[in-house]
């Protein structure tokens, strides 16, 4: 009997699991990353604005050679600022060794407007990824040469939005294999139109609430395929929404393969845009419980995101807004409904305002995780609101199951440090097959995140290449199976704030070390499927050949 | 500034021991003086050693005084107070009774019967003894106070006006008697009296922090707010240092009322500093930082309200309810369920449990909560926006429309209810109502309507908002 018990023990101890060791992100320094670019908000004691609303970054792999590169969106001169010196956006070409280079004036990127955000994205199918920049002022678009260089089209191809533009997102709303592109549009804005805000506390001026500016409409470009746009914002419906908007993303929130817009507002209702196919957007956000908060007040929406989180098939969406307002997560429970259900997220974000953020497997387990890059916009906000601060920590959450679970103490150092945090950029720029984050800071140096352990998960990436569908291949359903476990992802469009992504996608398998198959259904409609295909490596899926040799 | 009300349930015990001890020594030291030099020499030592705390040495003196005298009123009063300041009160008891059988007219002792029996929560005891001092004593004005507060506390209002009435005959009554003159002519809404009596306890100079409270609560019914705020700021001034936390308490409670939320807080802060571990203080200050905003500050004090007395309904309950507000919606649940006392749970706890309940999406639990709390209260306008709002989400629009078009009736200011039934409408395929809830919703923003929420009130401190 004693043996016996004994023996019992024995098994438990041994088959108790071991501890997991959690994935972290390790802050790469500048002086190992050789990036030295900083962001100048361009701040003044008149507080101008857009001083405090940008600015955006980029993973983007520019001269096609399989690692990602940088771009960083910086201020530059408008109506209301001059800078003593030069001020230049910049872009890090990877030199495959965890350094990068500038390459700014090379390549003929620099800007040289007041910079919001970037959007990267082929929108000329011809194989190089190309970038458009908001600005307050006129936006730009760099088409890309192909040899290291861009030149700026912007007039050519018709996007040169006047006015304050933010969140740029390329998608192809009409399913004819080219890239549109939606221009968030803020508020009605120069420098005549700054009140002054200020109180008798701080005699000083601080930065005035979006909600004393006029709404302006935000834009949607139709691809014409001749590396042309047009300006379809009328007759699609969205000019008929004029609001205060950041950051969207687009996704197909009732899976009838037409991608749908969330938009979210500051200050005004959010804007769900359900595309209703033949160029038209009918917006349903009060209906769909996505554009107030509770009482029906409107909230300071900034950053948006789209992922099905529960894996029920169906895609979730999520909202940063500023302090006290909470953040929500909106689950889809279909017929276009969704219900906040923010769980853990809302009491570790009550005090945060939410910029960047973005749904991606941090941990290769297989469900999308959620990361946070938070700041307030008002620098003298600590004189006016107790406890709520004027830079803020990172978060990250873990996905578990049908909620998230706060594990930025245990995710790394870098999470008990504060940023100005405002964009934040997903790719893996060190090509180990787990997800880093780049994220740029207001007035501050950027941080480039090295995601240390994902990729102790099985995993494997995929390059999609189009042939008949858009060239970002949004709008694609990628499904994954291993033993009795299946998954799946729809290859969104934008997402997070002022940011543009790695194209790439990781698809984590936990501890499997097999994958039975992966099916692709591409937005033409074709669909590629891969048995027993490798693991943890890259893969380039060509549509309609499947895997490339 | 008034005395403070003796109906004090959150005294400690050690602090009303050290009123009643502080209170005996100096009034035996008087009646000694009738005695010989050496025993008033005698007396003022024992009476001394009682200041000092040096109570062995006291009870010792005393012992032997009382072997050679068992009768002597003036030692057995000591002795009553150092079994007082032991907390053995039923001696005390006996040993004051005592000494005033001995001698009728020794008020000192009956005072410290009338303490005595405050301290046993035998306030009607205490109208006794200070009859009796007072038919010694007619002008005994700490006596007469005493007794008005008393009488007025029980709730026996006409009493203490006609009592108050005859002293102010007799001739002239002190500010602090006016005051509770006019408090009680405010208990029975006879204003225009109340109003006379604190005016004149003002004597011309607005330092009676007492009778501009009176006034301010006057005003307040008059619905005159202006003033109510110009009352109230000047008593906040006036009570910076108060040594009776009753009133700051008292004074907390109408500043909240009136939105004073900075006002109250600090009166409260200075309660606490009087007596830190005042559970109902604690309570106060808490609900003064929720209705502040301060969901934090709020929580702090609840916990804290919680650490001394863990079975505190109200202190679960508004502990629950910041959780709740805080979204931490498994402890808020934890907190709420303590609350709900078997047969006498308010509307309140089963809306926020319900309201936990929808946050978990459990809408089907949700509504039979939100319907236990209609049950109990008809017009709970939060509730019915609630469960409409659960019926929305369970796509019984019937339902849904019918109790949120009942609480928009209930409070069309409201700017929940219309929000609902906006979400409603545009579900329903009515968009021109659906935007015509949202035009109401501006209309009260600019109006600067209140949004959501319920804040509970200590029992008695005011109308719930609901």
């Amino acid at each position: 009997m004693f043996r016996w018990v004994v023996l019992s023990l024995i098994i438990l101890v041994a088959q108790k699991p071991a501890p997991r060791t959690p994935v972290t992100f390790e802050e790469v320094s500048p002086s190992a990353s050789k990036i030295t670019w900083t962001h100048d908000n361009a701040q003044s004691p008149d507080r101008q604005l857009p001083e405090t609303v940008g600015a955006g970054c980029a993973f983007l792999d520019y001269d096609n050679d399989g690692w990602m590169d940088i771009y960083f969106v910086n201020s530059g001169p408008s109506d209301f600022f001059t800078p003593a010196a030069p001020l230049k956006n910049a872009l890090y070409r990877n030199n495959r060794d965890g350094t990068f280079t500038d390459v700014t004036d090379k390549a003929g990127v620099a800007g040289g407007r007041f910079g919001m955000g970037v959007a990267a994205a082929d929108y000329d199918g011809d194989g190089n990824v190309d970038l458009y920049i908001t600005n307050y002022g006129q936006n730009i678009l760099y088409r890309n040469n192909g040899n290291g260089t861009f030149t700026e089209v912007t007039d050519k191809a018709g996007v040169a939005t006047p006015g304050w533009s933010t969140c740029a997102t390329f998608f192809d709303y009409n399913n004819d294999a080219k890239l549109d592109l939606f221009v968030s549009s803020f508020v009605f804005y120069d420098k005549t139109q700054n009140p002054l805000c200020t109180d008798e506390t701080l005699k000083r001026r601080y930065y005035c609430v979006p909600r004393l500016f006029k709404p302006t409409p935000s834009r949607l470009f139709h691809n014409n395929g001749d590396g042309t746009f047009k300006d379809v914002s009328r007759e699609s419906g969205i000019a008929d929404h004029p609001g205060k908007s950041f950051g969207a993303v687009a996704t197909d929130i009732n899976n009838d393969g037409l991608m749908d817009l969330f938009v979210a507002n500051d200050t005004m209702p959010n804007f769900l845009f359900v595309n209703k196919g033949a160029g038209k957007f009918e917006e349903i956000g009060l209906a769909a419980g996505v554009a107030y908060g509770e009482a029906g007040r409107p909230r300071s929406g900034m950053g948006v995101d789209a992922a099905d989180y529960d894996g029920d098939g169906w895609q979730d969406l999520f909202v940063a807004n500023i302090d006290h307002e909470f953040f929500s997560l909106y689950r889809n429970e279909k017929e276009l409904i969704f219900t906040d259900q923010p769980g853990e997220i809302a009491p570790s974000t009550q005090l945060l305002s939410g910029w960047g953020l973005k749904f991606f497997d941090y941990d290769n387990d297989g469900d999308p995780d959620l990361f946070l890059v938070n700041g307030h916009p008002d620098d003298m906000i600590e004189s006016r609101i107790p406890r709520v601060k004027h830079k803020e920590p990172l978060l990250m959450f873990e996905n578990t199951g049908r909620t998230f679970k706060d594990v930025s103490a245990t995710s790394g150092a870098v999470f008990s440090k504060m940023f100005s945090g405002r964009g934040m950029a997903l790719g893996d720029f060190d090509n180990d097959g787990d997800s880093d984050v780049l994220t740029s800071n207001n007035g501050e140096a950027p941080l480039l995140l090295r995601n240390q352990g994902g990729n102790r998960n099985n995993w494997i990436g995929l390059q999609l290449v189009a042939t008949k569908s858009n060239p970002a291949a949004v709008g694609a359903v990628i499904t994954w199976q291993t033993g009795t476990t299946k998954r799946s992802r729809l290859k969104i469009g934008g997402g997070s704030y002022l940011s543009s992504h790695d194209p790439r996608e990781i698809l984590g398998v936990g501890s499997a070390n097999k994958i039975d198959s992966i099916e692709i259904r591409w937005p033409s409609g074709k669909v590629d499927r891969l048995t027993n295909p490798p693991i943890n490596k890259y893969i380039k899926v060509i549509e309609g050949t499947g895997l490339a040799r | 500034m008034r005395k403070s009300s003796s109906n004090n349930r959150g005294i400690t015990r050690k602090t009303r021991i050290g009123i009643v001890v502080l209170w005996v020594v100096c009034l035996s030291a008087g009646h000694i003086f009738a005695q010989s030099a050496d025993v008033v020499q005698r007396f003022e030592q024992i009476a001394a050693f009682i200041r000092d705390n040096r109570i062995a040495e006291a009870e010792k003196e005393l012992a032997s005084v009382l072997q050679a005298t068992p009768d002597l009123p003036v030692a057995l009063n000591l002795m009553g107070t150092i079994r007082a300041k032991q907390g053995r009160l039923n001696e005390a008891e006996l040993l004051f009774l005592r000494a005033v059988r001995n001698d009728r007219k020794f008020n000192g002792a009956r005072m410290n019967l009338v303490y005595l029996y405050l301290l046993k929560r035998a306030p009607e005891k205490s109208i006794l003894q200070l009859k009796e001092v007072l038919a010694v004593e007619p002008a005994h004005a700490e006596a007469a106070d005493k007794l008005a507060e008393l009488l007025l506390a029980a709730g026996r209002v006409d009493e203490c006006i006609s009592f108050i009435e005859k002293q102010k005959a007799a001739g002239p009554v002190s500010p602090s008697l006016l005051v509770t003159l006019g408090d009680a002519y405010l208990a029975k809404k006879t204003l225009d009296k109340a109003e006379e009596n604190y005016l004149v306890a003002l004597e011309g100079r607005l330092e009676n922090a007492g009778a501009l409270f009176g006034l301010a609560q006057i005003s307040r019914v008059k619905g005159e707010m202006r003033e109510v705020s110009i009352y109230l700021n000047r008593v906040g001034t006036l009570i910076v240092d108060s040594k009776s936390p009753a009133f700051l308490y008292k004074f907390s409670l109408e500043a909240m009322r009136v939105g004073m939320f900075d006002e109250a807080k600090s009166a409260l802060e200075r309660s606490l500093e009087l007596r830190p571990k005042d559970p109902q203080y604690i309570l106060a200050l808490g609900i003064a930082w929720l209705r502040k905003g301060d969901l934090f500050e709020a929580e702090k004090l609840f916990r804290r309200l919680l650490e001394i007395q863990p079975n505190n309904a109200q202190g679960q309950l508004h502990l629950g309810y910041v959780l709740l507000n805080q979204k931490k919606y498994a402890e808020a649940r934890l907190w709420l369920e303590k609350s709900a006392r078997p047969g006498v749970a308010i509307p309140e706890v089963f809306y926020y449990l319900g309201l936990v309940a929808q946050e978990q999406n459990d809408d089907a639990r949700a509504i039979v909560l939100f319907e236990k709390a209609v049950q109990k209260l008809p017009n709970y306008a939060h509730a019915r926006i609630a469960l409409g709002s659960s019926y929305m989400k369970l796509k019984n629009y019937v339902r849904a429309r019918q109790e949120l078009e009942t609480a928009v009736k209930l409070d069309p200011d409201e700017p929940t209810a219309h929000y609902n039934l906006a979400l409603l409408y545009a579900r329903i395929k009515e968009p021109a109502k659906a935007q015509e809830e949202l035009r109401i919703i501006e209309k009260l923003k600019a109006k600067g309507a209140s949004t959501g929420g319920v804040v509970v009130l200590p029992p008695g401190s005011g109308p719930k908002e609901r």
